[in-house]
C-alpha cells in the first residue's frame, strides 16, 4: 500500500511543485495520473522513489518511509519499484538484454555487474521479462537499432526484470505514434491484471486515460483535484482539471489527426 | 503469454575477429612493455636503477629530494640566467606563428577540394604537408640547427615550418566543409577563380582561420619552450645546459616558471578565442 | 499601427544610407599597434641579419641535397627499424598507463556524475598536468631514474593523462544522463550507474582518444629519443653529430613512413569506432567535431 500524507515538494528555486498531497493507493490497483504540463504530475512519480526528494510530508511504500530515507534504504525502495520512461532512458550502444538486465543492479553485487558477470538466474529473469513484452527476439540487438515502441517495451522490461511491486510509468507514450501507444498501454495493464503488480501511469492524453484507467488522479498547480473512479469523469471533470476546455491537443486520436503521423513529443519539464 | 511461441535467440558468441584483436592488443602490449623495460617486474623492482649515478633507488626519497631541492630562486630569477631566454622563447613563437600562418592562407585554398586551382597542384601540396607533418617538430629543429647554425634563427625556421603544416591541415579542412554555393554564385557571375575565392570562401571561414592561428601559437609557445634541447634558442638551452651540469634543482625551478607561464597564456588564448566565436 | 507606405525601387540621393558602422575601429586599430609591437619586439630579438637571411636557404638546401641518395644499407645494418618500433612502443605504452589512469579520474571530474569536493580538484590536476610538455617531464625523469625508453614511456604516460583525462570528462559530461536516472530509479548504486549508464554510452569516443593520442605520441616518443631517453630520436642525433648525412636521410624516411602508416591506420579505425559499426555518421563532420573537441576550437 501506498500513502503519502501532506507531501509537498518545492524545488531549489522555490518553485513549489506538489502541495499538500494526500493520497492512498491499494496493492494492484492501475491509477492513471492527468494534468497540464507542470501540473506535478513528473514529480508525484518521482517523489515516491525518492528521485526527486518531499520537502514536507510522509510517503511510505507498504510502511517503509521514503521521506529523509538514507541512501542504502533509498536503494532498497527503489529495488521494488521499476520505472519508465518518456524518453525510454535506454544505452542506445549496448544490446537490449543489457539494457534489461540494468533491471538487476540492486539485487546483484557489485562487483560482479561491474565485470558484466551476471549471474545466470539473472539473466533468466531479464530474457523472461523480454518475453513478457514480446521482443525476446531482439535480445542481443543494439539498443538503437529498435524502432520507438519497441524500445519503450525494453524499458518496460528493465522495469519488470526488478520484480517490483510498483511500476511507475512517466509519460510513457508521449514519444510514440498512436499505434505503438495503445500496444504499449494494453502491455502496462496486461502487466498490471496479470502480475498484480500496483501501476501510476501519467498521462497527457484524455481519451487514453478513459481508456485504459480504473482509477483517475488529477493534479492541477500541484494540488490534487481530482480522485475518484473512470467510470465517473466526464468531461466536465477534465475541463476542470485542466482549467480550460478539452481541445484536440488533448486526445491522442485528435492530436495523431491533426500531426499527420505522430503526436509531438510533450516536454513535460517539471 | 501471449509471446511464449517467440523462440529466445542463441547467445551470440564473441566474434572470433574481436577475439583475435583483443589478444593481439594485449600481446602488443605486454611485448611492447619488455621492449620498453616497463613491465610488472621492472615496476616492483623500481629498487634496482643502475643507470642513474647520483640515485640507486627511487625508494630513496632523501637522495631524491635533494637532487632538486632547495630550488635557488635567485638564480632563476636573474634576467640573464633565466628571463631573457624566456623572452627569446616567445620572440621564436610570435615570429614562427606570423610566419607559418601566413603563408597558410594560400596554400590552404590550394589545398581544398572546393577551391583547389588544379589537381596537380592540390595532390603535391597535400602530399609535402603530410610529409613535412610526419616529421617532428623537434626533428626540423635539429636538422636547422646543423643547417643554420645554433640558435634562435634555427628555431623561428623550423616552427614556421611545422606551425605551417599544422595549420594547412586544420584550416584546408574546414575550407573543405564550407558552403561551396557562395563560390557557384561568384562564378556564375564571371569571377574569376581568386577572386570568387576572396568574396565566396573567405568570408565564411576566416574566424576559423583565426581561432586555428591562435591555437597555432599556442602549439609553438610550448613548443618554442622545449627546443632549446637541441641547441634552436630560448629557455629550453638554459634547461639543456644546467642538465648537463646536474644542477636539476635549477632545471626544477625553471620547470615551475614555465608551469606558470604556460597557464597564463592558455588563459589569455581561451579568454580571447570565447571574445572571438 | 500605421503601416509604412511601399517603397518604391529607385537609387536616392545616399543620404539615408546608413554610415559605415565604426565602433569597432578603435579596437581594431589598438590590436593591429599591438600587432605590429610584438612582430618588431621579437624581430630585433633574434638577431636577423640580411645577410643570414639570404645565405639560411641555401644552406638548408644543401643539407637536403646531401640526405640524397639515403644510405639506406648502412642503417639497416645499424638496427634504425628497431628504433624507430622501440619509438613506437614507447608511446603505446605511454599511451596504456595514461588511458588506465585517466578513464577512472575523468569519472570523478565530470560536473554530471560527480560531486563538487573532488570534480573541481580534479581538473585543476588535469589543467596542471598538461601545462608542462612531456619533453621537460622527462628531462626531472631521467635524473631520478636514468636514461632508458621506460622513463620516456612514463613521461609520456603522465603528461597524457592531462590531455586525456580532459578529453574524457567532456565526454562524460555530453553523455545522456537518461540512463543514469534509469539506474537510479532501480535501485542501482554510483558505481553502477557509471558502469551500465554512461560506459557504454562513452567509451567508444573515449578510446578513440587514446587512439588519436597514440598518434602524437608516436611524433613525442621520437622526440624523446633526443635527449636520451630512447628511439629514433637518438639514432637521428647521433648522425647529425656525425655529419653522415645519407644516414639522417635514411633515419628521416623510416620516421616519416611508419608515422604516415599509423596516422593513416589510427584514424581508419578511430572512424570504424565510433560510428559504431551500425552507424553511418558523416565522416568529415565527425572528425570537425573530434577536431573541435581537441582543440577546444568551436566554429559557428
Amino acid at each position: 500500500m501506498i500513502r503519502f500524507d501532506n507531501v509537498s515538494v518545492t524545488y531549489r528555486g522555490g518553485v513549489k511543485a506538489l502541495r499538500d498531497i494526500d493520497l492512498t493507493i491499494d496493492d494492484g490497483e492501475l491509477v492513471v495520473v492527468v494534468g497540464l504540463s507542470g501540473a506535478g504530475k513528473s514529480t508525484l512519480l518521482r517523489a515516491l522513489n525518492g528521485l526527486v526528494p518531499a520537502t514536507e510530508g510522509s510517503i511510505t511504500i507498504d510502511g517503509t518511509e521514503v521521506v529523509g530515507a538514507s541512501a542504502a534504504e533509498l536503494r532498497a525502495v527503489r529495488s521494488r519499484i521499476g520505472m519508465i520512461f518518456q524518453t525510454f532512458n535506454l544505452v542506445n550502444r549496448t544490446s537490449v538484454v543489457n539494457n534489461v538486465l540494468m533491471g538487476r543492479l540492486s539485487t546483484v553485487p557489485a562487483w560482479r555487474s561491474t565485470l558484466g558477470l551476471w549471474p545466470a538466474a539473472d539473466r533468466e529473469v531479464a530474457m523472461q521479462a523480454l518475453e513478457r513484452v514480446g521482443i525476446v527476439d531482439k535480445a542481443y540487438t543494439r539498443a538503437s537499432d529498435l524502432s520507438g515502441g519497441q524500445q519503450q517495451r525494453v524499458g518496460i522490461a528493465r522495469a519488470l526484470a526488478q520484480e517490483p511491486n510498483v511500476m511507475l510509468a512517466d509519460e510513457p507514450v508521449a514519444a510514440l505514434d498512436p499505434v505503438t501507444s495503445r500496444q504499449v498501454m494494453g502491455d502496462l495493464r496486461r502487466i498490471n491484471q496479470e502480475l498484480g503488480i500496483t501501476t501510476l501511469i501519467n498521462l497527457h492524453f484524455l481519451d487514453l486515460a478513459r481508456e485504459y484507467g480504473r482509477r483517475l488522479i488529477g493534479l492541477r498547480d500541484g494540488y490534487l483535484v481530482f480522485d475518484g473512479d473512470v467510470a465517473d469523469v466526464t468531461d466536465d471533470t477534465f475541463t476542470e482539471i485542466y482549467g480550460r476546455a478539452i481541445s484536440s491537443e488533448d486526445l491522442l486520436a485528435e492530436a495523431a489527426a491533426s500531426a499527420g503521423e505522430s503526436p509531438a513529443p510533450d516536454p513535460d519539464t517539471e | 503469454m501471449a509471446t511464449a511461441t517467440v523462440v529466445r535467440p542463441k547467445r551470440p558468441r564473441p566474434r572470433i575477429r574481436s577475439l583475435i584483436i583483443a589478444i593481439g592488443l594485449i600481446a602488443f602490449t605486454i611485448f611492447a612493455g619488455r621492449k620498453v623495460g616497463f613491465t610488472l617486474t621492472t615496476v616492483i623492482n623500481l629498487g634496482n636503477l643502475p643507470d642513474n649515478p647520483f640515485v640507486d633507488t627511487i625508494w630513496d626519497k632523501g637522495k631524491i629530494w635533494s637532487l632538486f631541492w632547495p630550488i635557488p630562486w635567485d638564480w632563476v630569477f636573474n634576467r640573464q640566467n633565466v628571463i631573457d631566454p624566456l623572452l627569446e622563447t616567445f620572440q621564436i613563437a610570435i615570429i614562427s606563428s606570423l610566419i607559418g600562418c601566413s603563408l597558410a592562407l594560400p596554400i590552404s585554398f590550394a589545398m581544398s577540394r572546393l577551391t583547389t586551382p588544379n589537381w596537380p597542384i592540390y595532390i603535391l601540396s597535400k602530399v609535402v604537408m603530410n610529409v613535412v607533418r610526419a616529421v617532428p617538430d623537434l626533428f626540423w629543429a635539429k636538422l636547422l640547427v646543423v643547417a643554420i647554425g645554433i640558435g634562435a634563427f634555427a628555431g623561428a625556421w623550423a616552427l614556421s615550418i611545422f606551425s605551417l603544416a599544422v595549420m594547412v591541415k586544420l584550416f584546408s579542412e574546414t575550407i573543405d566543409g564550407a558552403d561551396p554555393r557562395p563560390l557557384e554564385a561568384a562564378q556564375a557571375a564571371g569571377g574569376r577563380h581568386i577572386p570568387a575565392v576572396r568574396t565566396g570562401v573567405l568570408p565564411t571561414v576566416f574566424p576559423a582561420y583565426v581561432a586555428y592561428a591562435l591555437y597555432v601559437f599556442e602549439l609553438n609557445i610550448r613548443a618554442s619552450l622545449v627546443i632549446g634541447l637541441v641547441g634552436a634558442g630560448g629557455i629550453g638551452r638554459v634547461i639543456e645546459t644546467q642538465r648537463q651540469v646536474f644542477e636539476f634543482d635549477r632545471v626544477l625551478g625553471i620547470l615551475i616558471l614555465i608551469f606558470f607561464v604556460v597557464l597564463v597564456i592558455e588563459q589569455i588564448s581561451v579568454a580571447i578565442r570565447k571574445r572571438l566565436v | 499601427m500605421t503601416s509604412p507606405a511601399p517603397t518604391e525601387i529607385q537609387p536616392g540621393d545616399g543620404g539615408d544610407r546608413p554610415p559605415k558602422p565604426s565602433g569597432t575601429v578603435p579596437r581594431r586599430i589598438a590590436l593591429l599597434v599591438l600587432f605590429i609591437v610584438a612582430v618588431v619586439w621579437s624581430i630585433s630579438g633574434l638577431d636577423i641579419s640580411m645577410e643570414r637571411l639570404r645565405s639560411a636557404p641555401g644552406d638548408a638546401w644543401k643539407i637536403f641535397r646531401f640526405m640524397f641518395p639515403p644510405d639506406f644499407s648502412g642503417e639497416i645494418e645499424r638496427g634504425v627499424i628497431g628504433k624507430v618500433f622501440e619509438s613506437v612502443y614507447i608511446a603505446w605504452i605511454g599511451t596504456m598507463i595514461a588511458a588506465t589512469i585517466s578513464l577512472p579520474l575523468a569519472f570523478l571530474a565530470a560536473t554530471n556524475v560527480a560531486p563538487m569536493w573532488i570534480r573541481v580538484p580534479m581538473r585543476q590536476f588535469f589543467n596542471a598536468i598538461r601545462a608542462v610538455p612531456e619533453l621537460i617531464v622527462a628531462v626531472v625523469l631521467l635524473a631520478v631514474t636514468g636514461l632508458g625508453p621506460w622513463a620516456g614511456a612514463l613521461a609520456i604516460g603522465l603528461h597524457s593523462v592531462g590531455t586525456l583525462g580532459k578529453l574524457s570528462t567532456e565526454t562524460i559530461e555530453s553523455a545522456d544522463t537518461g540512463p543514469i536516472e534509469a539506474v537510479e530509479a532501480c535501485g542501482g548504486r554510483w558505481i553502477s550507474a557509471m558502469r551500465w549508464g554512461v560506459l557504454p554510452q562513452v567509451l567508444p569516443i573515449i578510446i578513440s582518444y587514446w587512439l588519436f593520442r597514440f598518434e602524437i605520441n608516436i611524433r613525442a616518443s621520437a622526440v624523446l629519443g633526443m635527449i636520451g631517453a630512447g628511439g629514433v630520436g637518438s639514432e637521428l642525433v647521433q648522425q647529425l653529430n656525425f655529419r653522415n648525412f645519407p644516414a639522417v636521410g635514411a633515419v628521416l624516411i623510416f620516421t616519416v613512413v611508419v608515422v604516415l602508416i599509423i596516422d593513416t591506420v589510427s584514424s581508419a579505425v578511430r572512424r570504424r569506432i565510433i560510428q559504431g559499426g551500425s552507424h553511418k555518421a558523416e565522416d568529415s563532420s565527425r572528425d570537425a567535431e573530434a577536431l573541435n573537441d581537441l582543440t577546444g576550437i568551436q566554429i559557428r
